[in-house]
């Protein structure tokens, strides 16, 4: 029972936190700074899910990287790229959709 | 020390990722373990209790390092064929151990020797064919994994695969069926060819019809002419029904089957010369038919085994072009 609920809630994370990364990346950040704002925003991800994300969506082509090795500590920050800004776009019109008609539909069930 | 656990920690996760991968996630999470301290620590000197506790929040290197080359998927079988792999792995092994039990109870009863010589013998066969079927099962099907033998995967609906009328059915049951005869027929052909022998009236003889030596000689043949028949019933499985690739497997298993039995049977002389002897006797200066199927008894058996290629074949094509 337990562990149906958490692989649903894990489901239903997955893609979500992908819209929220990269609604976040819209100037340079890195990974740690986006697992404190998660965190602040009562969203926790854990940096070793957040972590393997960032350089999946580097992969596909929706964030891009660079390494600032200026400060104290090298770190490497990531950025949305055109491509990333338009899959947002398209994303986050159908999540508010969604999420809306979603919510509707679980009140109507009480 | 802190130095140390966080670098075999991070060596751990990054060894086996691609080269190129390797030192960017290492350098990113150098970064972050050195991010997590300094929040942990607020000021204060990171002792190597912080560090375990970090490293734990972050999960063990087999789990990170799998969360790293998810994207990935690269393995040897995946599914859709990976259940088929372990139906087929499970059959072949069993019927392998079956077969070679059975033949070393034979050699036991033909030509006895100790016991503890017999079971030594024996694990020592078994040992040799297992690991030899699993091998050959895993490479087949990581070939057909790799080549995407199309299970279901229609991008296209006119690509769906037909429903299968009656006849086209293949049932799991004579693709298993045949699988094992595979298996066994290679166990005792190999194992015991002695056993295939012909009953003499008028001494009350049993004769093997062929030298064995000459038979063991050949395994290679026998072997090939066994695996095509698993990797033709393997296809059949996965397949489920008869079409194009089924067609096209089982003729090229059965041609690849019929050189190799031209190989064996025409090549060289297997008959046990006082099998030939007798029979010579038996129908002397009687030119029928029958001398001349049991004087060329290799020959015969070599169209016996073509005819039942060539009928195999035809049936399948039968069964595919069917409407």
């Amino acid at each position: 029972m337990e562990e149906i609920v958490s692989g649903l809630i894990q489901e239903l994370r997955r893609g979500t936190l992908i819209l929220l990364v990269l609604s976040q990346t819209q100037s340079p950040t890195y990974g740690y700074h986006l697992v404190r704002t998660f965190h602040e925003n009562q969203i926790p991800i854990d940096a070793n899910t957040l972590y393997p994300l960032l350089r999946r969506l580097e992969a596909q082509g929706l964030l891009k990287s660079q390494w600032d090795t200026g400060e104290s500590k090298p770190r490497k920050y990531y950025q949305i790229t055109q491509e990333g800004k338009r899959v947002l776009e398209q994303t986050k019109a159908y999540w508010k959709q969604f999420s809306a008609k979603v919510d509707a539909m679980l009140e109507e069930e009480l | 020390m802190n130095q140390d656990l966080m670098e075999r920690y991070i060596y751990a996760v990054t060894k086996e990722l691609p080269k190129k991968q390797r030192g960017d996630v290492a350098q990113e999470l150098r970064g972050l373990i050195d991010d997590m301290l300094t929040e942990r620590c607020e000021g204060r000197t990171p002792e190597e209790k912080d560090v375990r506790i970090i490293l734990t929040e972050l999960g063990s290197p087999r789990e990170l390092y799998s969360k790293y080359a998810e994207d990935g998927e690269k393995c040897l079988i995946g599914q859709p064929h990976y259940s088929t792999y372990i139906f087929v792995l499970k059959i072949v092994l069993a019927s392998g151990a079956a077969g070679i039990t059975l033949v070393s109870l034979l050699l036991q009863m033909l030509e006895p020797q100790g016991w503890l010589q017999a079971a030594g013998d024996w694990l020592s066969m078994l040992w040799n064919v297992l690991v030899s079927a699993f091998t050959f099962v895993t490479l087949l099907f990581a070939f057909f994994y790799h080549r995407e033998i199309p299970i279901d995967n229609p991008l296209n609906f006119d690509d769906l695969p037909m429903v299968p009328k009656r006849r086209q059915e293949i049932s799991k049951g004579d693709c298993v069926a045949g699988m094992v005869l595979c298996v066994i027929f290679a166990a005792l052909f190999l194992g015991t060819p002695q056993l295939i022998c012909a009953y003499m009236g008028d001494t009350g003889e049993w004769i093997p019809i062929f030298q064995t030596e000459e038979i063991r000689r050949s395994w290679h043949l026998i072997l090939v002419f066994s695996a095509c028949g698993i990797a033709g019933e393997a296809v059949k499985l996965i397949q489920g029904q008869y079409n194009k690739t089924v067609l096209v497997t089982v003729g090229a298993t059965n041609l690849i089957s019929a050189l190799a039995s031209v190989w064996l049977l025409a090549g060289r002389d297997l008959m046990n010369p006082y099998f030939t002897a007798e029979i010579a006797q038996i129908f002397q200066g009687d030119a029928g038919f029958l001398t001349g199927i049991f004087s060329n008894f290799q020959y015969f058996f070599l169209c016996v085994i073509l005819f039942a290629l060539v009928l195999d074949t035809v049936i399948a094509a039968e069964r595919t072009f069917r409407t």
